[in-house]
């Protein structure tokens, strides 16, 4: 393998890619979570639709969970994806020009929903609404992206595969299998489409993807991020790297078969929706298992979440996935769920594991990647950041406080029954009831935005500060 | 007690040797490396060399990379790749780049040991053996919860609830993710029923392997045709449980011999891995121990261990045969003794004359020994073994004889009720019993220090009444210590102990060492000195005076006998001019401890020494000890141990001699010291890793605790089978409660047994 | 409940490669130093040496 340039510089790690991805995640959070705040708004003030069809709740909506999730979470997560693996591989990336490829691509992806959606082109899935030729595109990318990072494991100089790496693996490889099988359509236009699957066969469906999405892309692919940067901001390894391997491979045979629980007393078959019930309750463990792999990684160093306020992220991150992994499959009891369901207990559950896991893991990582993107150790601002934790936390707290209230209440109005049989309440009484909690939400809302947009500043006064520098592959051994 | 003449640093008879030809490895000595280097051409031609080293001194997994980095910055090291667990460093190398030398010295810069590995064969083997058995485990356990999850809807839903073909889809799935259960983790069990059954003896295996078949048919026959005879029960979830269950237990085994194994790997990796080899012409030439022959002189450098048996040829010096006796003390050897491989050479350089190389020699024959030990699997179960046979007959009788009543009264539900009984007595919670109790033990034990060799000893060491103990190296620490100084009322006792002291330090004699690590600053100036052989030291002061050291008859002085005694006096000299040093052993510092605690635990003491019945008795007296015997031979030591045995006695024997090795492996329970000849530790039972003596009284405690335990979980096991296996033949029992019983009971067993391991 | 005709071999077939692929990790040594890995991802921070670091190491811890 000789090269006919007699001098070579030391080979480098592809990170321009990771960099690109790393400014877009903090982009799209900030209009993703904008678009969370409109929307919240608009519930609370239903005239601020004003009557514009591309301004209304139901298009913006889905506007809003496709950009956090795949927008401001999926670069996130592919930035995070193509730093650790060539750092735990020791190995530049496997066809960097693909890789690059994969961030074009998935911006087209993302300013295709972001005209499409709100102009009501939808397939009407959860977190699979983009019509066909976008999920066209979606897999084309996906595919590259796979290449990528499966190329680039394969031509790994160290033989072991880091555990981060196993969770995105299995991310990319599930998301593929998800997004395939359940966006099977059968186009009818050229942004119209009919689902493969019809009626409760597409609940069904469906609900075995959108489970599936939260636990591969959400739950995996975010797993991936903490496994690799919570051990390098304590500067400790994982209290446990065998029970990491143990925690990936429970956590990958009990997902399956989850995804009914989202179906609780609907037309979906009773032995079904118990099924779900069960193996979700069973989900609790494995996931627990990890949480506390994570948490106790700072075991003998407390002291530094004092003064690290990215440390900080990481953790309180890990505290939202324990809480969330516990009132799922306490949802899932299709006793709580007879209550639960259609009220906003469930976005309350969402929220707490996006605004608390998802989002804050995402931003401790970004604060980690962003400064070395630049040629620096910190953030222009440590305090900003420290700031921005403080705040977010305070929002996440109003945002799941308020949901649980209004949805229990939701719950518990919907069901009371007068002697007579009928209802007590009528629905719009519920709605008006609701609508202190969608207040003290939109202020809750609001904090999580004002954090975002104070990393924002801080994101490009790095940027400005710094200037993008190449990392040398240590120990690179010229074969 | 006898000195010995210690030679002036000898001279060879050629000149000075010319310097070593060249430090490191020659180009065509390739297959001196053995098996632990594979050489190949890669794709440019040019020729590699793969080798595994192993590591000494490591103690933390962090200090990988220090070793890899240090390999890594040598020119011609392609790939390092260093592993914790197993302490072995692989190395990619270019052999026209970089010498073997060169790499050893590397890792010795960065503070570690490296050498070739030997016995990698053996160990990559076992490595082999470890990985299939996880993987069989794992394929069980995750389709365990796959097929768990395809038979649940059978279970919650209503008869009818499901449609037809979509049962028999979950049914089919179930059947198709047992199969890998079936033929790839549940091998060993058909393989060892198979064994068995070839030599016509009921193993464990047997049972169980008859159980899974027979659970895999009747939900064979389930899938294909649910409205036949086996009724609409499901056996695969059962199947796929008790599999798993059985292999965990049986994976938590093989990692715990795996562990006692590592922990001897240090002694099979102790050869030299260079050594100068002297030509006719007296010049010398390094080469790899491998690559000598009979005949080949060596010069052994001090420090260095012998490459094989052999002959003095030149040079008088001192030698550490502790692998072979356990005594540190080292021993003389001159000009045509013969000294023996592996053992070091602590005196001065000398030039050997090899006799005997690599698989003669008596090292080699040690370390084939201990090698077998480790691949030998320790016999388990010897009581739920002898159970097993007619348990099992009765088992298939009754299974038979409730499908044969049932099938008269309802015979629907014949087949599953047979089943039934087959699954709820499947033997995993008996053959589970005692290896749960002995691994936890075995874990708690290794964590103390104290390596099990042999686990069914356990159960002997509760039962033991005798103890018989070695004196040398056993009771006492091998090393003297001067317990009573004798001067005359009419001499300076400073001078005369300074003035012993520094005659004292020119001899290099055990006795002479342990006085002037003993008596304070030594001051004198001597001339004239000479050592003589047997008797002592004698030299003239700056007064011309001379003075004797040594031996009280020697000396000329009178002393009792019984323990060693120095003498020192002026020859022809006044009374007074006479000192007495008297020497004790040293005991170890928990023997008496340890001797009171198996006092307290019933259990009789005796002392079996080769040593003097003098010595013996001081050292029994000073431990309480009332039966002390002396001046044992091998034989006499193995005819006491018989005469104890023939009255009924079960004997364990504590010691760590090559002498002790037949007496080790004759006694009931055996322990070795850790410090001990290798051959002492192959043939006992325990090993003790400290030396610490109070591991001995501890080990028996926690034995007997041991066999409680073991008691309990078949106590248990039996009257789990007592009340299930009523309600299996009525009927009350379907498959999935059995099976669920069975997951149940096996449970109960090993918490129970890890009670052991705090 | 026709979709699980699809979901259903789907899943089996997962299962099966997810055996296969846990059997490749497991033969190609990928289980085999599982602490040493642990550390391996700040050996470039410390500049591959130990120092004071140097914790005592077991083994079997898990």
């Amino acid at each position: 393998m000789t090269q006919s340039i007699p001098a070579l510089a030391a080979p480098v790690y592809s990170d321009r890619v990771v960099r690109n991805f790393a400014l877009a995640s903090v982009l799209w959070g900030v209009v993703g979570m904008l678009v969370g705040v409109v929307i919240a708004a608009q519930l609370t003030w239903p005239e601020l639709n004003f009557g514009i069809s591309w301004f209304s709740y139901g298009r913006l909506r889905p506007l809003h969970t496709n950009a956090v999730i795949f927008a401001f979470g999926g670069c996130a997560l592919f930035a995070s994806s193509y730093y650790v693996v060539q750092r735990t591989c020791q190995v530049s990336l496997f066809a960097e020009k693909l890789a690059m490829f994969t961030f074009w691509g998935w911006q087209a992806v993302i300013v295709a929903a972001a005209i499409s959606l709100p102009m009501g082109y939808t397939q009407g899935k959860e977190y699979a609404e983009l019509e066909w030729p976008i999920d066209i595109l979606i897999t084309i990318v996906w595919v590259a992206y796979a290449v990528v990072f499966f190329g680039t494991i394969g031509i790994r100089k160290v033989r072991h595969i880091y555990v981060a790496n196993w969770f995105f693996g299995a991310y990319i490889l599930a998301i593929a299998l998800l997004h395939i099988v359940n966006s099977a359509a059968i186009p009818a236009g050229f942004m119209k489409s009919y689902s493969a699957y019809a009626g409760v066969q597409d609940a069904m469906v469906q609900w075995w993807y959108g489970h599936n999405a939260v636990g591969f892309l959400l739950t995996a692919g975010f797993l991936g991020m903490m496994y690799y940067f919570i051990p390098k901001q304590a500067e400790r390894p994982v209290y446990s790297y065998r029970l990491s391997i143990v925690h990936f491979w429970a956590l990958i045979f009990t997902y399956m078969w989850a995804g009914p629980h989202h179906l609780h007393y609907t037309a979906l078959p009773d032995w079904a929706q118990s099924v779900g019930m069960v193996f979700s309750l069973v989900l609790l463990a494995p996931s627990w298992g990890g949480m506390i792999n994570g948490v106790m990684t700072l075991s003998g160093a407390w002291h530094k979440l004092r003064d690290d306020p990215i440390l900080k992220f990481l953790i309180v991150a890990l505290s939202f996935y324990g809480m969330a992994t516990f009132e799922g499959p306490m949802m899932s009891v299709k006793t709580v769920n007879a209550l639960s369901h259609y009220t906003d207990w469930t976005i309350g559950h969402v929220h707490a594991g996006a605004l608390g896991w998802v989002g804050l893991i995402s931003m401790g990582t970004l604060y980690y990647l962003v400064p070395r993107m630049f040629g620096q150790t910190r953030m222009y601002s440590v305090r900003a950041i420290e700031l921005h934790f403080w705040i977010a936390t305070v929002g996440i707290v109003l945002y799941i406080a308020a949901m649980w209230i209004a949805g229990v209440m939701q719950g518990l109005m919907w069901r009371a029954v007068n002697p007579d049989g009928t209802l007590v309440y009528s629905f719009v009484e519920s709605v008006k009831a609701t609508f202190p909690f969608y207040v003290v939400r939109l202020v809750g809302g609001l904090l999580y935005l004002s954090g975002m947009l104070i990393m924002s500043w801080n994101v490009v006064k790095t940027a400005l500060n710094g200037r993008m520098v190449s990392a040398p592959i240590p120990s690179a051994v010229m074969a | 007690m006898s000195f010995q003449r210690i030679n002036p640093p000898m001279q060879f008879a050629a000149a000075a040797p010319a310097p070593a030809r060249n430090a490191g490895l020659p180009e065509d000595d390739e297959a001196a490396l053995g098996d632990s280097t594979r050489w190949f051409i890669d794709d440019a031609g040019v020729r590699l060399a793969e080798s595994v080293f192993a590591l000494q001194g490591m103690y933390c997994a962090a200090c990988s990379g220090v070793i890899e980095a240090a390999l890594q910055a040598l020119p011609g090291v392609m790939r390092v790749e260093v592993n914790a667990a197993s302490r072995r460093a692989q190395v990619r190398w270019n052999p026209s780049q970089v010498r073997l030398s060169q790499m050893i010295a590397a890792v010795e810069a960065a503070g570690y040991r490296a050498l070739p590995a030997q016995h990698e064969a053996l160990r990559v083997a076992l490595q082999r053996e470890a990985r299939q058995a996880l993987w069989r485990l794992f394929v069980a356990g995750f389709c365990m919860m796959q097929v768990m999850m395809l038979v649940t809807p059978a279970y919650v839903a209503a008869p009818g609830e499901i449609a037809p073909d979509l049962e028999a889809l979950l049914r089919w799935a179930a059947w198709v993710l047992s199969l890998p259960v079936l033929l790839f983790s549940a091998g060993p069990f058909f393989t060892g029923a198979w064994h068995a059954l070839r030599r016509r003896r009921m193993g464990m295996d047997v049972p169980v392997a008859l159980g899974i078949a027979i659970t895999f048919i009747a939900g064979t026959a389930v899938t294909f045709d649910p409205s036949g005879p086996f009724g609409r029960e499901v056996y695969l979830d059962s199947m796929t449980m008790f599999i798993t269950f059985l292999l965990a237990g049986r994976w938590l085994e093989s990692r715990a011999r795996a562990r006692s194994t590592e922990a001897l790997d240090e002694l099979l990796q102790r050869m030299p891995d260079s050594v100068e080899r002297i030509d006719d012409d007296g010049r010398g030439e390094t080469v790899l121990a491998s690559r000598l022959r009979v005949g080949d002189r060596v010069r052994v450098a001090l420090g260095q261990a012998f490459p094989g048996d052999g002959e003095l040829v030149a040079g008088n010096t001192q030698v550490d045969e502790a692998m072979l006796s356990g005594e540190s003390r080292p021993v003389e050897r001159g000009v045509g003794e013969a000294v023996v491989g592996g053992t070091v050479n602590v005196g001065m350089p000398v030039l050997v004359r090899l006799s005997c190389v690599g698989e003669g020699t008596r090292y080699r024959q040690i370390v084939d020994l201990v090698q077998r030990a480790l691949a030998e699997r320790p016999q388990m179960l010897r009581t739920a073994d002898r159970l097993a046979g007619p348990f099992l007959w009765g088992v298939l009788v009754m299974a038979a004889l409730a499908a044969a009543v049932w099938s008269v009264i309802d015979p629907s539900r014949a087949l599953w009720v047979a089943v039934s009984v087959l699954i709820v007595t499947c033997p995993c919670a008996l053959s589970l019993a005692a290896p749960a109790a002995l691994l936890s033990a075995a874990g708690a034990l290794a964590r103390r220090g104290v390596l099990v060799q042999r686990l069914d000893a356990l159960e002997t060491l509760a039962r033991t009444d005798t103890a018989c103990l070695d004196k040398t190296g056993t009771l006492t620490q091998d090393r003297l210590v001067l317990a009573h100084i004798g001067i005359h009322e009419g001499a300076s006792r400073g001078v005369m102990l300074s003035r012993a002291a520094s005659l004292a330090a020119l001899s290099r004699h055990p006795l002479s060492r342990a006085l002037t690590q003993a008596l304070p600053a030594p001051q004198g100036v001597w001339c004239a000195v000479r050592e003589v052989a047997g008797q002592g030291i004698q030299a003239r002061d700056t007064q011309g005076r001379l003075w004797q050291l040594g031996s009280p008859a020697w000396v000329g002085v009178q002393a009792s006998a019984g323990r060693p005694i120095v003498a020192f006096a002026q020859v022809a000299g006044r009374p007074e001019d006479v000192a007495i040093f008297e020497f004790d052993e040293a005991l170890r510092a928990d023997a008496g401890q340890a001797l009171q605690q198996l006092h307290a635990q019933g259990v009789e003491v005796r002392l079996l020494s080769g040593d003097s019945q003098a010595s013996v008795d001081v050292v029994a007296r000073r431990l309480n000890i009332s039966q002390a015997q002396g001046a044992a031979t091998p034989e006499g030591k193995l005819a006491a141990l018989g005469a104890l045995q023939a009255e009924g006695h079960c004997v364990l024997m504590v010691g760590d001699g090559v002498n002790d090795g037949p007496v080790l492996a004759r006694a009931d329970v055996s322990f070795a010291l850790a410090h001990g000849s290798a051959l002492a530790q192959q043939r006992s039972d325990f090993i003790v890793l400290g030396s610490r003596l109070a591991e001995v009284p501890a080990t028996r405690a926690l034995a007997q605790r041991t066999v409680s335990v073991m008691r309990q979980n078949l106590l248990w096991a039996l009257l789990y089978n007592a009340a299930c296996v009523p309600l299996a033949l009525a009927g009350l029992l379907p498959p999935w409660a059995a099976g669920a019983g069975m997951a149940v009971s096996s449970l109960v067993v090993v918490l129970n047994a890890l009670r052991l391991s705090r | 409940m026709e979709s699980l005709y699809l979901l259903l071999p789907l899943s089996v077939l997962l299962v099966l490669a997810l055996i296969g692929v846990f059997g490749w990790a497991v033969n190609a040594g990928q289980f085999d130093d599982l602490e040493r890995e642990g550390w391996r991802v700040l050996e470039e921070d410390r500049g591959n040496t130990a120092g004071a670091a140097c914790a005592p190491f077991d083994p079997d811890q898990a």
